[in-house]
């Protein structure tokens, strides 16, 4: 199995793996009308749910989503999803609170996973998955060296745009 | 807190936390027939419920275990422990034995081990076990633990009984021995 680092870090970041602690600032991520993007805004009980499940796929697959730290503080997550083998594992990003937007940081922690992944892990592939109308995400995989494909959408993301991350990009 | 080092001995059985050893075993007993009466489950649904399994050991420190035979610790036979996600009125004690599992006592001394767990460890004041109506092995398996069905207290589903265990037949009678390494 793949293993993953435990943590990075970056200029500004430290990304670690998900813990107990962080499940109050996430759910109030969830709870938010920031999700609405991705099928939200849940219920505490789902978001519970959702950590809970972000916490052990770092168990079963050796690699996951990171909570990204800034000054300290648990600002939102970025990482890999590999609910289902049959496809390259979907590379997500969020922050958890608008005051956290605007300044890179999510770029930031997005590129030194991204980097992590394909440089040191060997990863040939990602996906990336954006709601139509979530313009921040669609700038930033463009930013990410992603490129956009005509693939259906999920069922769960209805007219959502496909974007494939492929290694050599970030070589 | 962490325990992620618990294991639980019985007689013929080993409890302890699930990891990615147990991962088919379980996606496969969630998307089986069996499994309908607790959830219908896709494959990937199935495999994300087993890793909120997992992730619920490192929030609240405890989880269901993963229940193998002391002389395969690598195979999973079931899922039976302490549950108790933020929807559930109660602390509860579930159990649920993989195909082929079923039917030797398994489930039974790995419930009384939990319980004792429950009881004495996590120093849990009351433990219920929800169980659909149609699951008649499972009811007997509460009654065989001296467990009381109670009808009037609150639960996750409408249509779940609840069986009420006694901590008095749990609770160590003798003072417990400090077990810390």
């Amino acid at each position: 199995m793949i293993q993953a680092a435990p943590t990075l870090t970056t200029a500004r970041l430290t990304l670690r793996q998900p813990q107990a602690g962080d499940l109050p600032a996430y759910s109030a991520y969830c709870v938010s009308d920031r999700t609405a993007h991705v099928g939200g805004p849940y219920s505490d009980v789902q978001a519970f749910d959702k950590f809970a499940a972000m916490i052990g796929h770092w168990t079963l697959r050796g690699f996951g989503r990171y909570v990204i730290l800034h000054e300290g503080r648990a600002i939102g997550h970025a990482g890999p999803l590999a609910m289902d083998v049959s496809h390259a594992p979907e590379m997500t990003w969020t922050l958890w609170t608008a005051d956290a937007e605007g300044q890179g940081l999510a770029t930031e922690a997005a590129k030194a996973v991204v980097a992590h992944l394909f440089n040191d892990l060997q990863m040939p592939a990602l996906i990336v998955r954006i709601a139509a109308d979530n313009a921040a995400s669609h700038k930033m995989a463009v930013r990410l060296g992603a490129t956009p494909t005509d693939d259906p959408a999920p069922h769960w993301l209805p007219g959502a745009r496909t974007y494939w991350l492929r290694a050599k990009v970030n070589a | 807190m962490t325990r992620a080092d618990i294991t639980l001995h019985t007689e013929r059985l080993l409890l302890r936390r699930p990891d990615a050893r147990d991962a088919d075993a379980a996606t496969r007993f969630f998307v089986s027939d069996r499994a309908k009466l607790i959830n219908d489950y896709t494959e990937a649904q199935a495999w994300r419920a087993f890793a909120a399994e997992i992730g619920h050991w490192e929030i609240m420190g405890f989880g269901m275990f993963a229940v193998c035979q002391r002389s395969d610790p690598d195979t999973a036979l079931g899922l039976v422990g302490p549950w108790f996600p933020p929807d559930w009125p109660e602390t509860e004690i579930g159990w649920m034995m993989f195909q082929g599992s079923e039917g030797k006592g398994f489930a039974h001394e790995a419930a009384e081990a939990s319980l004792r767990f429950a009881f004495d460890t996590l120093g849990w004041a009351q433990a219920v076990s929800y169980i659909d109506p149609a699951n008649a092995r499972s009811i007997a398996l509460a009654e065989r633990l001296g467990a009381v069905r109670d009808d009037a207290c609150a639960r996750p589903e409408p249509h779940d009984l609840v069986y009420r265990h006694d901590p008095a037949l749990w609770r160590s009678t003798v003072p417990a021995m400090e077990t810390t390494a």
